[in-house]
């Protein structure tokens, strides 16, 4: 990694905000919690993800045939 | 608002980065014009922070998008399109609201948060099916970029060669901020098609009737028309979209301070594109009034048609502006996979990286549009056929990008007071709904359209 001078150190602290960071940001926000109509529409996504790549595939092959 | 980072503020040394130098520079110039007052010190601010809306705006013009402007024009006139044209953009704007309000109060890409908030199934889902869309698409882009310089006479491997050098260049300035510039330079070009329209001495009165009538619509609203409708309302926000301008908003470093001017950026962007294909549709309308629909035309095909009626700047203009527009996209597009793969994968992902900080970044970007370039030299490419994959993976990929991006900017703990208004909510839902729609079905034409059209009953 390159050398980084004290000036610029001290403007990247003094200007960017804290989780501007390149190394804040190794740091992850947890993992929402989903219930309710939130889970439903997930669900939904799931179930919808696995129609259309089982047509796309089928479309896929029937086209390379 | 939890804060990821407070751990960072224990024990934890500060490790400063170069990219947070680079980042840094930037912010201190926004910080200045920020401290002073009057008009020219608001413009430098402006200048300073508008960019990743007017690219993501400018960069959906793409190659086919500009096309598909043009066959729209030849093949229905002045006419029902071009409001719905401005509509379709009105509804790109608030969609892309949303991921500045994202990125700025987060400082985190779409695809990190859609991985950290939904889990790894959702963020490597997102991720690998922007890659896929985007690849495919960068493919089309070069197609028209190899087309565009066709008209000039440039053999096809010094068309692509070209465009790749470009891309290239951009890229090792190693800073975010030139390379914004460099491109916004590139996106301006889009603008070309507003003097083609003029030169193709468009009736004015009729532009303003369809305007505000949305009339005519030749051949009225039959099932090839909805098609196109559904097509185009469909196509009006495409993953890469959310994805890049959330990444360019948090690489730029923009903070909830900056939100209004990347609002204003993007709306900027919106009426900026839209003024760019609307002058397409005009400039080929001349075509509808010969009779040619142009419906298989390529970019040299259009131009070439175009010489008889507006002369040879304007079919050169015309050719200049598809190249543009197929660079454009493929210097953003490749980009939003590029940040995507980064913030994914956990590896440094910026424009502000030094070549040896950011080694799987650069190859990513670069690699793709190398790749895509080389397909496009293949002879007898079967192009009909990667549209359609284009399509369908788009189709794939929209209802999880936009129902995710409505459930982040809506999430509190993430979010804090950013959160959507109820106002903004309502309109937000009603476009979400109507692209969800549009491009589901539209997605069913493409992948069965015997069923489609006992659907329709026509």
């Amino acid at each position: 990694m390159s050398q980084v001078s004290s000036e610029d150190h001290d403007l990247a602290l003094a200007v960017l905000e804290h989780d501007q960071l390149a190394t804040a940001k190794s740091k992850r926000y947890p993992r929402r919690s989903i219930k309710g109509v939130e889970a439903l529409v997930v669900w939904s996504l799931r179930i919808y993800v696995l129609f259309m790549l089982a047509v796309v595939l089928y479309q896929v092959a029937s086209s390379a045939r | 608002m939890s804060d990821p980072t407070a751990v960072v503020n224990g024990s934890d040394e500060i490790v400063i980065t170069h990219e947070d130098i680079d980042r840094a520079h930037d912010r201190a110039r926004v910080l200045d014009a920020r401290s002073h007052s009057g008009f020219f010190s608001k413009m430098r601010l402006l200048w300073l922070l508008i960019g990743p809306g007017v690219l993501v705006m400018l960069g959906e013009n793409d190659g086919p998008s500009m096309l598909s402007y043009a066959a729209t024009g030849a093949r229905f006139g002045i006419g029902f399109f071009l409001p719905f044209i401005v509509l379709t953009f009105a509804m790109a704007a608030v969609v892309q609201e949303m991921t500045v309000r994202l990125g700025a109060a987060t400082h985190r890409g779409h695809a990190e948060l859609i991985f950290e908030r939904f889990g790894p199934f959702w963020g490597w889902f997102s991720m690998i099916d922007l890659g896929v869309g985007n690849f495919l698409t960068l493919i089309t882009e070069f197609i028209a970029i190899r087309a565009g310089l066709g008209f000039f006479g440039v053999p096809p491997l010094a068309s692509v060669l070209s465009a790749l050098l470009l891309l290239y260049l951009a890229l090792m300035t190693h800073r975010y901020w030139t390379w914004e510039r460099v491109t916004l330079a590139f996106a301006a070009l889009n603008l070309v098609f507003v003097p083609v329209a003029l030169l193709a001495h468009p009736d004015w009165r009729s532009v303003g009737h369809a305007m505000l009538t949305w009339k005519p619509l030749p051949g009225g609203l039959s099932k090839d028309t909805l098609l196109i409708v559904l097509a185009d309302i469909g196509a009006t926000v495409t993953p890469w979209m959310l994805f890049f301008q959330q990444s360019a908003t948090v690489d730029k470093g923009l903070t909830k301070k900056d939100i209004h001017i990347g609002r204003f950026d993007t709306f900027l962007g919106a009426i900026l594109a839209t003024f760019a294909a609307l002058a397409t549709v005009i400039a080929t309308s001349p075509l509808f009034a010969h009779g040619m629909t142009g419906e298989n035309f390529q970019a040299a095909e259009f131009a070439q048609a175009l010489q008889p009626l507006i002369g040879r700047i304007g079919a050169s203009l015309f050719a200049l502006g598809i190249i543009e527009a197929g660079i454009v996209a493929s210097i953003t597009i490749s980009t939003s996979s590029a940040y995507a793969f980064g913030e994914v994968a956990r590896r440094p992902h910026s424009l502000n990286l030094p070549i040896a900080e950011g080694k799987a970044f650069y190859s990513v970007l670069f690699l793709c549009a190398a790749a895509a370039a080389g397909i496009v030299l293949i002879p007898g490419l079967p192009l009909v056929y990667v549209v359609l994959v284009v399509n369908v993976v788009a189709v794939l990929a929209m209802p999880p990008a936009l129902v995710f991006l409505f459930m982040l900017v809506n999430d509190k703990e993430i979010m804090g007071d950013m959160v959507s208004p109820a106002w903004v909510n309502v309109l937000a839902t009603g476009i979400v709904v109507s692209l969800t729609a549009a491009g589901i079905l539209f997605g069913i034409s493409v992948i069965a359209p015997s069923f489609f059209a006992t659907l329709t009953g026509r």
